[in-house]
């Protein structure tokens, strides 16, 4: 007869795991991917490949210095440095200064996570992080966008300025078809073509990664914002939404589980906090601002955890008695 | 009466049932064993005190042990035959416990409880109280201090969710013992002196639910397939709209809530004169060649019976007493079969979880589980950094270890584990903190 284990129960488990997570994840980023490397072109692909690799080999690198034994790095692996990295490189402008994705992936990784204590231990988004490092170290580069070499449905091509710095200074507005299949728009690799994210959206909803419910508060809630802070100009909403990295940010970064509140209530409040500071930051900075929408929101998460804790089962009548 | 949908619960888990294994299987009787080893605590309360000694002749529903308090029950033998041993042997968890050992003659010498004279309320009770009943469904509380609640009751729900997977044993008597049940279930209901039945029976039994049907006087409700249903809490919620209080019984609610196999024992007692000295056993998982429902008189030894059922694959790697979720693992095959037993199985490799914890990621999975509402991820950090009066006051001590948290954890994070250790240091703590 066979040994015996011994365990505390319960003694069978969901077939779900952090690597099965990682991996959904990196599918659903897949359609947002290829039609970045389509838009784009070479650049684009030399970039999403300069963050993913320095990112798995940032990970890899740090484990080795600690002594770690390359073949129980490699059973531990999660896959997670590779979703960071290939955000990273989703939400940078497609160009052949790969330095860039390389220092905001290795400081996404290194400083960011594995200082932290690795996968699950981070405070704020590493791959938003990594993307404000590169923003604010090389800002004009960073700022510099290129439209896509695909010819505009309505030929109102747009080269230099994004759709949302033109929204946001000179009030020209793209077709919202563009807008949707990011024909024509100049943008990050992977943020320009807002089909493809939310095929991926869907996906993860499909997969149970997440619930698409709390996406969609954070972009209502953000073009509701922009809205307001027009003078409650409704034509406004459309254009505010499917602009700059909102919908991907709120899709596949604000959903980042380890900097995410635990409960419904709580997941509900971040995103609303996510959308209203994303459209309050853009109308005073004129930046894009998604990526530092979430990692202010991040910072609140042990806060908003604390505040939205629910009431145990039977919780109220235990209150009443005693009174 | 015709059945009534159950009200869902908010959160639990969905657990594979993995019932099919068994559920087909007619309920048999283990043959004669030669010796039987019965544990004389089977039940939650103080261990029974031996009344035989070694040498001496015992017949079959025999008292071997006499309760220990008023919390406690007694055990008799299931055999006719002598005394051959009486001392301190492991249980399925390892602790130790006095056994007593029977070497059975095969007379088959019966000698069973006196008839009932009347049937009131009181003598039901006191004959439940002399037969040694106790709470079936896994917890072992002697039945006849659930019989006699402090506060006023008026539902009696008999609980048939059967919510743990592989267990088919509550499924099998259902439908082979449905008169039996209804008889016994009658009697607790004289007992409790209340007008109101409620057999609350899992959607996946729908054959069990038509059976039921055909009673006038019980109100069959159909449960939702969610874990945990069958945990008293919830069960009540669902059959009746009532929350039960944090840290009170389901008396407070009016309700008590009863075993379909407390059932037949009772019915066993009443009407057979017949003590509680065997019951159903489901012994299945993928590692048992034949999975099967056994009735195993209670002290056989876990050995032979899975040797009767045809023995275990060769990749079997886990055992374990009780359903999968909230069962318990056994150290070795030498253990004996007691009241509170509903399952046995053996769990293939990939069947079990052999994952070792990763880093938690915060995905919230046990949050948005919890059928308790309570927050797992955060309980689990304070616990882990030694913070147990924080972990208390975020309500660890309701937490009912259903594992429906563990079960979910992407992570695999040993969260019941950790729930169950701080709950038994708080209680360390908080008895240390009324001392002074």
């Amino acid at each position: 007869m066979a040994e015996f284990k011994f365990s505390q129960s319960p003694h069978i488990k969901s077939g779900n795991s952090t690597r099965k997570v990682m991996i959904n994840v990196l599918i659903a980023l897949l359609p947002a991917t290829i039609m970045g490397i389509v838009y784009f072109g070479i650049p684009a692909l030399l970039t999403i490949l300069t963050a993913v690799i320095s990112s798995v080999g940032a990970e890899f690198v740090y484990e080795l210095i600690l002594g770690k034994k390359f073949k129980s790095i490699l059973k531990r692996f999660d896959f997670s440095s590779a979703v960071t990295g290939l955000i990273i490189a989703l939400i940078s402008p497609a160009n052949y200064h790969l330095y860039i994705p390389f220092i905001a992936s290795v400081f996404a990784i290194i400083v960011v996570k594995m200082l932290f204590g690795g996968t699950g231990k981070n405070l704020v988004n590493p791959a938003a992080a990594g993307r404000i490092v590169a923003f604010i170290s090389f800002t004009t580069i960073m700022n510099n966008f290129v439209a896509p070499n695909i010819a505009c449905i309505f030929d109102n091509v747009i080269t230099g300025a994004t759709s949302l710095q033109s929204l946001l200074f000179d009030g020209t507005r793209l077709s919202t078809l563009d807008l949707l299949l990011g024909t024509g728009v100049a943008g990050c690799i992977g943020e320009t073509c807002k089909i493809a994210i939310l095929v991926g959206g869907i996906y993860l909803a499909i997969r149970k990664i997440i619930n698409i419910i709390y996406p969609l508060i954070a972009i209502a809630i953000a073009g509701l914002v922009a809205v307001m802070l027009n003078g409650f100009d409704f034509g406004v909403f459309l254009p505010a939404i499917l602009s700059g990295g909102l919908i991907f940010g709120a899709i596949f970064m604000a959903t980042d589980y380890v900097t995410n509140p635990v409960s419904a209530l709580g997941k509900v409040v971040f995103f609303i906090g996510y959308g209203a500071l994303t459209s309050i930051l853009r109308h005073f900075t004129g930046y894009e601002t998604a990526s530092f929408a979430i990692l202010l929101m991040n910072l609140l998460v042990p806060l908003i955890d604390k505040c939205t804790l629910s009431k145990p089962f039977g919780y109220k009548k235990a209150k009443k008695e005693a009174k | 009466m015709k059945a009534r949908k159950g009200k869902y619960f908010p959160f639990g888990a969905h657990v594979p049932g993995n019932k099919e294994l068994s559920s087909g299987s007619m309920i048999e009787a283990l043959p004669p064993q030669e010796f039987l080893t019965i544990n004389v605590c089977q039940h939650i309360g103080a261990p029974a005190i031996p009344v035989v000694e070694v040498g001496d002749n015992v017949k079959k529903g025999q008292l071997i042990a006499k309760e220990g308090g008023f919390v406690s029950a007694n055990v008799y033998s299931p055999i006719s035959g002598e005394v051959v041993d009486i001392s301190a042997k492991q249980n399925a968890t390892g602790a130790m416990q006095t056994h007593i050992t029977v070497k059975n003659d095969f007379l088959n010498e019966e000698v069973f409880l006196p008839n009932m004279v009347e049937i009131t309320p009181s003598s039901i009770i006191e004959r439940i109280r002399l037969a040694g009943i106790v709470g079936l469904g896994g917890a072992g509380f002697p039945t006849a201090v659930k019989l006699m609640p402090k506060d006023p009751v008026d539902t009696l729900i008999i609980n048939g969710a059967e919510c743990e997977p592989y267990l088919t044993c509550d499924h099998r008597l259902m439908i082979e013992k449905t008169d039996e049940i209804y008889k016994g279930i009658i009697y607790l209901k004289k007992a409790l002196n209340v007008d109101k039945v409620i057999v609350a029976i899992e959607k996946n039994k729908p054959d069990a639910i038509s059976l039921f049907e055909r009673f006038d006087d019980l109100d069959v409700v159909i449960l939702k397939k969610q874990y945990p249903m069958g945990s008293e809490k919830h069960l009540i919620y669902v059959c009746t709209g009532k929350k039960v209080g944090l840290g009170q019984l389901p008396a407070s609610v009016g309700c008590v809530v009863q075993n379909i196999k407390t059932a037949i024992a009772v019915y066993n007692a009443i009407e057979l004169n017949k003590p509680l000295y065997e019951g159903v056993l489901t012994v299945s998982g993928h590692g048992i060649n034949t999975p099967k429902n056994l009735l195993v008189p209670y002290g056989a030894s876990l050995k032979t019976i899975i040797e009767y059922c045809g023995g275990v694959v060769d990749d079997s790697v886990k055992y374990v007493a009780g359903g999968p979720m909230m069962g318990k693992a056994i150290i070795n095959l030498d253990v004996y079969t007691k009241k509170t037993d509903s399952g046995l199985l053996a769990l293939i490799k990939g069947e079990d979880d052999d994952n070792l914890p990763t880093n938690c990621i915060n995905c919230g999975k046990c949050v948005s589980t919890c059928p308790m509402r309570l927050t797992p991820v955060l309980m689990e950090f304070y616990i882990n950094a030694k913070d147990f009066k924080q972990a208390e006051k975020l309500g660890v001590m309701n937490c009912i270890e259903c594992g429906s948290c563990a079960y979910n954890c992407p992570a695999k994070r040993a969260l019941t584990q950790s729930f169950a250790y701080a709950k038994a240091k708080i209680k360390e703590i908080n008895a240390k903190e009324t001392a002074k």
